[in-house]
């Protein structure tokens, strides 16, 4: 993202446009700063956040299973 | 177990496999902030396609993700034909493979829905925002609501700031 379009996007989240799907996913309990944070990232970022995150969670998953 | 997407896809395209990158992944893939730990792809279900593919994961020892070890299961291109979708637990992560998408249809017409997107140093096809509204709309699934809420929003947000 630009740093135009970064501003656009945290003004966007911040005060979405009534009846938009932003404000409509906003509503509901959608985190937007984290979509704006990805889109700040390229595809391979992401995939490998992804990964980064999911590892991690599954090691957290395994050793609360080992500790029953 | 989540398989590291750049490798997986990598085997994918050593072997010309045709495939498209869908679910969890491809939503990540546009910048959604759900985690996921396993990749779908949807696959071509071309006699070639079948058997670069069933060559392309030999070597991950494909097995049916949460069956009974003992439930006799051969990865190869006659158990693929005879079958559609599969969810897998391979040496390297869990995969599902699936020769048809709800609300989409098969390949052809889920690579139609997709873009070509770059990931290190590889190319693959990722399933669109709107195909991905539309296959978990059809898979009509109380935990899919919340996905379909952040599938439009992110789109809107996208549109707004004039990415694609």
């Amino acid at each position: 993202m630009t740093p135009k379009q970064r501003k656009l996007a945290y003004e966007l989240i911040t005060n979405p446009p009534h009846g938009s799907d932003i404000a409509a996913a906003k509503e509901y309990g959608i985190d937007l700063t984290l979509l704006v944070e990805n889109l700040d990232l390229t595809v391979t970022q992401r995939l490998r956040k992804l990964y980064s995150v999911a590892t991690f969670l599954q090691k957290v998953r395994q050793g609360n299973g080992a500790g029953r | 177990m989540i398989p590291d997407p750049e490798k997986f896809l990598t085997i994918l395209n050593r072997a010309a496999v045709e495939y498209v990158v869908i679910g969890g992944v491809a939503m990540v893939a546009h910048g959604s902030a759900r985690a996921t730990f396993d990749l779908d792809v949807c696959y071509n279900r071309s006699k070639e396609n079948i058997e670069k593919l069933c060559r392309a994961l030999e070597r991950l020892h494909p097995r049916l993700r949460g069956a009974p070890k003992n439930l006799p299961f051969r990865f190869d291109p006659k158990t693929v034909a005879a079958g559609l979708n599969f969810t897998l637990a391979t040496d390297s992560g869990d995969l599902d493979l699936l020769g048809e998408v709800a609300g989409l249809g098969f390949y052809h017409a889920v690579y139609k829905s997709s873009a070509l997107r770059h990931v290190g140093k590889i190319s693959c096809r990722v399933l669109s925002l709107d195909g991905l509204y539309r296959a978990k709309s059809a898979a009509g699934r109380d935990k899919d609501l919340e996905a379909l809420k952040e599938i439009k929003g992110l789109k809107d947000l996208k549109e707004r700031l004039g990415e694609e």
